[in-house]
């Protein structure tokens, strides 16, 4: 027993293979399991009994779905109509929003620094909830990770290998000549535009998450353009992990210490500089970095794992290409 | 006076902008395949927003605006035409079934 969890939670084993059957056919390739689908097909037009049952289960479950569909967009429909009736009327003061809002507009500048009333809002009222968001992004970057990556223990599974598949390497556009000479003259600009607005964002309209995304798209035509492997002479794992991680306990740190010192109008020895001044708003400037940072490293890294499976190239694939299926770990078929 | 005719050339390029993005949205719709489409819609991506941008530029007359609109005319010329060049690559290189549309010459 105990050794069975042990196996499943290393993922050498897999308790519910036998009862899903689909495990076994995803393994093999597209060809053969075309055959497949077609020979069960075959079986099924030749079988009126079998044919009969799968009428009856579909019917069955046509049926009970929509009723639920039908219960559950009614449920819904009234939940949703009840809560418009509590909303007040159109054209209606309602002191409970335009008490913030105005309170925002009127004192923003001089409580944040920041000229930028929206980033005044997001990096220092509501600082609490952007560090959320940061962190909803690092997850989703995990998530992507443990899904996507392809590392030593999955590497080779003996049907999917992403250096060796030929589709990866036949419909790989780098080092077009059009695309090449295009980013040479288009890569200065974006970056420049996109530290531009990282820094001015409490100026003008821009900071951390929009000036994250132009860097992150500048990141990926650079290596849509150059090859991944020029990518990956600055962008590797460790700089992955090492950017996040640093912007992230900044930002925790910065924003915790903003917060006990005395944050939201009350005294605090942070100077908020002139407004309009690049140094100005107190802690939003560098904020704005971090978010930045974990902004465009985010979208780099989604770009990085859809297209090949890894952050850099984090694994010795030389050494474990020369030996098929010999990985450790992996489903061998 | 001069007001008139600024007024007038501005309106004729805009019209003439416009026709432009009709011809590319007719094309875009009423051609099948994808080298087609794409080809209309060169109209439109290259003359519809030059005509339109030369227009607006004599409408606002000459300033910082007019230059920053130059730069999106400089933008979208340069990469436009690359993406375009993309997705024609990508057609050609992934349709298995490209003799159907397309008559190339033999490789020697």
């Amino acid at each position: 027993m105990k050794e069975e969890f042990r196996s499943w939670i290393m993922g050498e084993s897999d308790p519910m293979e036998e009862l899903l059957d689909f495990s076994q056919e995803n393994d093999l390739n597209r060809e053969e399991r075309r055959k497949l689908t077609v020979e069960k097909l075959r079986v099924l037009q030749e079988d009126p009994d079998e044919q009969q049952k799968v009428a009856r289960v579909r019917g069955r479950f046509t049926r009970f779905y929509y009723l639920v569909a039908v219960l559950s967009c009614v449920f819904l429909s009234c939940v949703l109509l009840f809560s418009i009736s509590m909303l007040p009327q159109y054209g209606e003061e309602n002191p409970r929003t335009t008490e913030v809002k105005d309170r925002y507009i009127e004192k923003g500048v001089e409580e944040t620094g920041a000229v930028n009333v929206v980033s005044g809002m997001i990096l220092d009222y509501r600082a609490f909830d952007t560090l959320g968001e940061s962190h909803v992004l690092f997850t989703a970057l995990i998530c992507v990770m443990i899904l996507l990556r392809i590392d030593r223990k999955n590497q080779r599974t003996g049907y999917e290998d992403y250096y060796t598949i030929r589709s990866d390497v036949y419909y790989d556009l780098s080092k077009d000549s059009i695309l090449c000479t295009m980013s040479r003259v288009l890569l200065p600009a974006i970056v420049l535009y996109g530290i531009y607005i990282l820094l001015n964002g409490q100026n003008s309209p821009g900071g951390g998450f929009s000036a994250g995304a132009v860097l992150g798209a500048g990141m990926i035509l650079f290596s849509a353009a150059f090859g991944m492997q020029t990518a990956d002479r600055f962008f590797t794992m460790k700089a992955c992990k090492v950017t996040i991680f640093v912007s992230l306990a900044f930002y925790s740190f910065a924003k915790g210490y903003v917060f006990f010192m005395g944050a939201n109008g009350f005294e605090n020895h942070i100077p908020k500089g002139t407004p309009g001044a690049i140094l100005s708003g107190g802690m939003i400037l560098p904020l704005d970095i971090a978010v930045g940072c974990v902004v465009s490293v985010t979208m780099f890294g989604f770009y990085s794992l859809f297209r090949r499976g890894s952050i850099g190239m984090d694994v010795d694939y030389a050494h474990y290409s020369s030996k098929p299926g010999k990985a450790k770990g992996g489903r061998q078929v | 006076m001069s007001e008139w005719i600024r007024f007038w050339v501005v309106a004729v390029l805009l019209c003439i902008g416009v026709i432009c993005y009709a011809v590319e949205v007719v094309g875009i719709f009423r051609f099948g395949y994808v080298l087609n489409r794409m080809h209309a819609s060169g109209i439109g991506d290259t003359m519809g927003l030059l005509f339109i941008v030369l227009s607006l530029m004599i409408a606002s007359g000459l300033n910082l605006n007019t230059l920053k609109i130059l730069l999106l005319i400089i933008f979208m010329w340069l990469t436009s035409p690359t993406s375009t060049h993309f997705l024609s690559m990508v057609e050609m290189r992934t349709n298995p079934h490209l003799d159907r549309y397309v008559s190339r010459r033999k490789a020697p």
